[in-house]
């Protein structure tokens, strides 16, 4: 056993050695801060490219748009998709208006209901550590079925219960699937809690329903953000669950209406980008206003 | 500022006892602290009267009312936690006004109160920090800040100066109490820490195993233990326990009952077990052996394995070994010239010493009534 391991120990060895010795001199020769810029920059582009690509191109006529050889720069401005996008189709204001009823639904239910289920995991005894892990673990592990195995059932279940093609409907069914995410990211942030604060709250005259709410959740902020954001990226992106759970403009949400766009016969690519950009926007802009509390979530949980 | 009476209090956990059948009263004003080891129930006996614990027999009274089926927030009792519990999202100001602002206590007279009570305690330069920019002692500071603010008629604290260094406990050990003695709280103290209970309480609860052992003035329970539990746990370094039987029935010396050790001292007061058979447990504190440096009849032999000076005087540990089979703790001037490896004989002072039931644990006393002997002072 021995002797198999020792040349795989050697090479790694060796290769930290090496890496080593090339950090040492990228430092000696003052390239460290460029090199570690340059791939910083490079991975941004990367993710932007898509974005900018998006943008520009709603901005632009078709002709410019689909030129060979690609314009990386638009000849010409314009703000003419996004008239046509409304004047050809008066139901995206519709569709607009279901995104933002269902994905603040479901936002508000996912986080309202898996943070409380989430404090009383962690605050509370259970026998069997079903509270702190089992409980919890048997959320999440609803989340490792692939999704298009629950929408059959699911639809079965909303023609059972008059739900098909109606916000509610769809609410329940992303309130339902953020659940575990929003669980397992508050778990850590209540554990977290510092020792006592609860029941200091309580001796400083709160309710237990008091302590939770004015001492707890504020005290979680970063969590919730985080949870939120998270929720709503997931309900106002979400196309599988809207496409099969609805058939028209009383429920359809954007990414149905995106999937619109491209039929058998042609892609209308400048009327995509526009609508694409403004399905972007809205999360995007909270995204921006929250960025220092949410980045605040997003490390916290993981290192203490 | 009221009183604080324990009817019977039991708490279980399951088949655990925390609690058991704990009766004891605080008087209007005064400072009682409940003193035991880790696991003796005593948080558990505080928690009950905070109401974060629900008692599972017996009744609580605040003054005349039973309080046990009161809500916490509605008992006007506080209480500064061993973590301190401070709100880390509220700066000091805030933290400590923040009962009052639960209470709905108006802005204008909230920052009065709490200026009050940052002045008491000297924290008044703080007030617009944050609580992670304190240090350890400011921090208690808030909290006890907290705690008193809205003047409860009861004061708790658990634990409160454990995470402090030794010096700074010391120093907010007196600021408490002298803090207490100005508002005339009824305060209830826990502690593990026999120096810091007996420094701070009018009177001591002491427990062990979920049960109150007994009740007393720091003098009462040093002088006068109830039995060998409290014995053995007040006053440091602790009392040696010395299992003995009379050498015959109303002999005046002692034999020792452990097997495998022989030797006989004199002992001629008479503690009640005479009949020359029954084992039963003396209780000396170091400093009340009679220490001899030639042999010595009546005394034990007995051999030096380590001295420890300590200034005026030297602790010293010597075989035999005593009831529970540690080595005896003898505590003696800094002149008397001892060194490891020597023989010595031990005395014992009568007066100074206690007789226990070896089974009981159970002080034993002439005529049933404990002996209050002499109160030296150490």
């Amino acid at each position: 056993m021995a002797t198999e391991n020792r040349p795989t120990g050697g090479l790694r060895r060796s290769l930290l050695r090496r890496t080593e010795w090339c950090y040492d001199r990228l430092d000696e020769y003052g390239l460290l801060p460029g090199l570690t810029h340059g791939i910083a920059l490079v991975f941004v582009l990367w993710t932007m490219f898509p974005v900018y690509w998006m943008v520009s191109g709603s901005l632009r006529t078709r002709r410019d748009l689909l030129a060979t050889p690609p314009q990386w720069l638009p000849s010409t401005l314009t703000v003419e998709n996004y008239v046509q996008l409304f004047a050809q189709r008066p139901q995206f204001y519709d569709y607009l208006f279901n995104s933002v009823v269902v994905t603040a639904g479901a936002t508000l239910l996912a986080v309202a209901l898996g943070t409380a289920a989430t404090y009383g995991f962690v605050q509370y005894d259970y026998p069997f550590d079903l509270g702190r892990f089992h409980l919890p673990f048997t959320i999440l592990a609803t989340r490792f079925l692939p999704p298009i195995v629950t929408v059959i059932p699911l639809y079965r279940i909303f023609d059972a219960t008059s739900l098909l093609n109606t916000k509610f409907g769809l609410v329940l069914a992303y309130a339902a699937f953020n659940v575990p995410f929003v669980v397992w990211m508050m778990k850590g942030f209540f554990a977290e809690l510092p020792d006592s604060i609860v029941e200091a709250a309580i001796m400083d005259g709160h309710t237990e329903i008091g302590a939770f709410l004015k001492v707890v959740v504020p005290m979680v902020r970063p969590g919730l953000i985080a949870a939120t954001i998270f929720t709503i990226i997931n309900a106002w992106n979400d196309l599988l669950f809207a496409v099969i759970l609805t058939s028209d403009t009383s429920a359809q949400t954007l990414p149905v209406a995106l999937a619109t766009f491209k039929t058998a016969y042609v892609i209308e690519w400048e009327l995509l980008t526009a609508a694409g950009t403004i399905a972007m926007a809205p999360v995007l802009l909270f995204a921006f206003l929250v960025r220092e509390k949410l980045l605040r979530g997003f490390t916290m949980g993981a290192v203490k | 500022m009221v009183r604080v009476s324990y009817d019977d209090v039991t708490k279980r956990y399951g088949n655990e006892i925390g609690a058991e059948n704990v009766a004891i009263t605080i008087e209007d004003g005064e400072f009682a602290v409940l003193l035991g080891p880790s696991g003796c129930g005593k948080t558990t006996t505080l928690r009950c009267l905070a109401g974060l614990t629900d008692p599972s027999e017996g009744e609580i009274y605040l003054g005349d009312e039973p309080i046990t089926d009161v809500h916490p927030k509605n008992r006007d009792i506080a209480m500064v936690f061993q973590a301190l519990a401070l709100y880390p999202h509220m700066d000091v100001a805030t933290n400590i006004g923040y009962p009052l602002k639960v209470a709905g206590v108006g802005k204008a007279e909230r920052r009065e109160r709490v200026e009050e009570v940052a002045q008491t305690l000297e924290i008044g330069d703080l007030l617009d920090r944050d609580t992670d920019q304190l240090s350890g002692g400011q921090r208690q500071r808030v909290a006890i800040g907290r705690a008193i603010v809205r003047r409860p008629s009861v004061f708790l604290m658990d634990e409160p100066l454990a995470s402090l260094d030794a010096k700074l406990k010391v120093e907010m050990r007196n600021e408490i109490k002298q803090l207490q003695r100005e508002l005339e709280i009824t305060t209830l103290y826990v502690t593990h820490d026999q120096e810091e209970a007996m420094t701070l309480g009018d009177k001591l609860i002491v427990m062990d195993d979920g049960e109150v052992q007994q009740v007393g003035t720091p003098h009462e329970v040093y002088h006068d233990p109830a039995n060998r539990f409290v014995a053995g746990f007040i006053g440091s370094p602790s009392m040696n326990f010395l299992r003995v039987r009379r050498g015959a029935p109303n002999a005046s010396h002692l034999v020792s009952d452990r097997d495998g050790s022989e030797w006989s001292f004199d002992y001629e007061t008479g503690p009640a077990v005479t009949d020359g058979e029954t084992p039963f447990v003396l209780g000396v504190r170091p400093q009340y052996f009679e220490v001899f440096q030639s042999p010595t009849r009546g005394t034990i032999e007995a051999r030096v394995t380590v001295t420890e000076p300590m200034g005026d005087e030297q602790l010293l540990t010597v075989t035999p070994v005593d009831d529970e089979g540690r080595e005896l703790t003898v505590r003696v001037p800094m002149d008397v010239g001892v060194a490891r490896g020597e023989t010595i004989w031990l005395g014992v002072d009568e007066a100074s010493s206690y007789v226990f039931d070896a089974d009981t644990g159970e002080r034993i006393t002439e005529g049933g009534q404990r002996t209050t002997t002499t109160p030296a002072t150490d």
